[in-house]
């Protein structure tokens, strides 16, 4: 009898523990940000990655730490504008793809030169499903450098979908980039201009 | 000189001026895309005649979409090419070696003596914007940063009485008095400009100190203190903002001329 009880509690506590984990898995956009930075420079910190033939391994593990927090698709999808809608599901699939491993080549390496940037939270904003996330980075010469990170809430988590440094936004630059070329030729062409600026890395 | 300086202005007036009426027509999009864009049920993404037409805007089109005009393209970029061959092979191999022989505190100093000096620029501006704050910031970091900081070389007015640099100048005064940008302009060594901050860049060189080397060294002598400087702001920051900037890109020429754009954009809302 007495075992049925305690039975019937632990799973009541249980219970509650799990959703309210759950809850908590929600996590507010500016502390998703700040955590997932804390994380990638402990990555850029590690003193086993360090130095010149780790790069690539330190590179793979700071990618799969921070690529999550990224929506690419909604990425390629704004930066493409109003030709996404013209694409089929396949020529999409190969775009995503293409624009994921553009910004992965262009931006991962920058880290190597990670010298102590200190990031400092300064406010978030929400409204329903969007948010803002301000930082600012204090590059070692004392330049601070603001940083924006746009976020929507995709299935329950809150992912980047473009970065804003100094008011220039990441995604709208792209995007007239890429209108510039579709409107002078093709989708094609463009597909290929990324394909030859991928291959040249 | 004076002269020259004052045809360049009133030329750059006029023009600016004669722009007014037609720079909104000028979009760089495509006009076929416009209709297309509202007749689409669907909302993909915000199209710059949904922005245009005063709705609320949600927070995902926070940032407003600067419309560029760029009458000049093919001049424009040929003069990105040679500035992006002369950053590559003579500024960027230069800058390189200076910052091994000078250590960045020393680097930092040169910086931070040039902006002491460049105080009257940041000063009169702030006056002409009606920022009598700023500019009150701005004499009292003179005073504090030309004694204690030492002829300038050092910022305590920052450091330790936190006093922010205002970076106002000419550019933006003229865009506050509603003065319209213009047609862009990608000038040889000066890089990213549009006709306003062209004539903005006149007004803050006669009213920057360091301009008057000229009357000493003569114009070579003002040549080379300022490549002098570019060249100490690459070894800083500039070169990493420069190739951030124009190295992911797929088309270096639209990246460098949006950014410039944005980031002067932002610089005048504040």
């Amino acid at each position: 009898m007495n075992y049925r009880k305690i039975r019937l509690i632990t799973s009541i506590v249980l219970f509650l523990l799990v959703s309210v984990s759950a809850s908590l898995q929600a996590v507010e956009p500016g502390k998703l940000i700040m955590d997932t930075i804390d994380k990638g420079i402990l990555i850029l910190k590690d003193p086993a990655l360090k130095g010149e033939e780790k790069v690539q391994e330190r590179r793979q593990k700071l990618w799969e730490e921070i690529s999550p927090v990224f929506n690419f698709e909604e990425m390629s999808k704004r930066a493409l504008g109003l030709y996404w809608k013209k694409c089929s599901p396949e020529e999409k699939k190969e775009f995503v793809e293409l624009f994921t491993s553009i910004l992965k080549d262009a931006y991962i390496g920058k880290t190597d030169t990670y010298s102590g940037e200190k990031i400092v939270l300064i406010k978030e904003k929400i409204e329903s499903n969007y948010a803002n996330v301000q930082t600012r980075f204090v590059t070692i010469n004392g330049t601070e450098v603001l940083v924006g990170f746009c976020m929507m809430d995709t299935q329950e988590k809150w992912k980047v979908y473009d970065v804003v440094i100094e008011g220039v936004s990441m995604v709208n630059n792209y995007r007239n980039q890429f209108n510039s070329i579709l409107v002078k030729s093709s989708y094609k062409e463009l597909v290929q201009k990324i394909k030859e600026k991928k291959a040249r890395g | 000189m004076g002269k020259f300086a004052l045809l360049l202005f009133f030329f750059g007036v006029s023009i600016c001026l004669s722009q007014t009426r037609v720079s909104g027509m000028e979009l760089s999009v495509p006009e076929e895309q416009t209709p297309e864009a509202k007749s689409d049920g669907e909302n993909i993404l915000p199209t710059v005649a949904d922005i245009k037409m005063g709705e609320q805007e949600p927070l995902y089109v926070e940032l407003e979409t600067v419309l560029i005009s760029d009458p000049i393209q093919p001049y424009n970029r040929a003069i990105f090419d040679f500035n992006d061959d002369t950053y590559r092979y003579v500024m960027k191999p230069i800058s390189t070696g200076y910052k091994k022989a000078f250590p960045k505190k020393v680097r930092i100093s040169i910086r931070n003596f040039f902006l002491n000096i460049k105080m009257p620029v940041r000063f009169v501006n702030c006056l002409l914007q009606g920022k009598i704050e700023g500019a009150s910031t701005e004499m009292a970091r003179f005073i504090i940063n030309t004694t204690i900081g030492l002829g300038g070389l050092f910022d305590p007015a920052k450091s330790q009485f936190h006093l922010e640099r205002q970076d106002e100048d000419f550019g933006q005064t003229l865009a506050k008095y509603k003065l319209k940008s213009g047609p862009y302009i990608e000038w040889p060594f000066l890089g990213p400009s549009t006709v306003r901050e062209t004539i903005g860049y006149v007004g803050d060189t006669i009213l920057n100190p360091v301009s008057f080397i000229v009357f000493i060294a003569g114009p070579l002598g003002a040549f080379g203190t300022n490549a002098f400087y570019q060249n100490n702001e690459i070894s800083l920051d500039k070169g990493a903002t420069y190739e951030n900037i124009t190295e992911p890109a797929i088309d270096p020429y639209i990246a460098l001329q949006y950014a410039y754009i944005q980031y002067r954009h932002k610089k005048i809302k504040e």
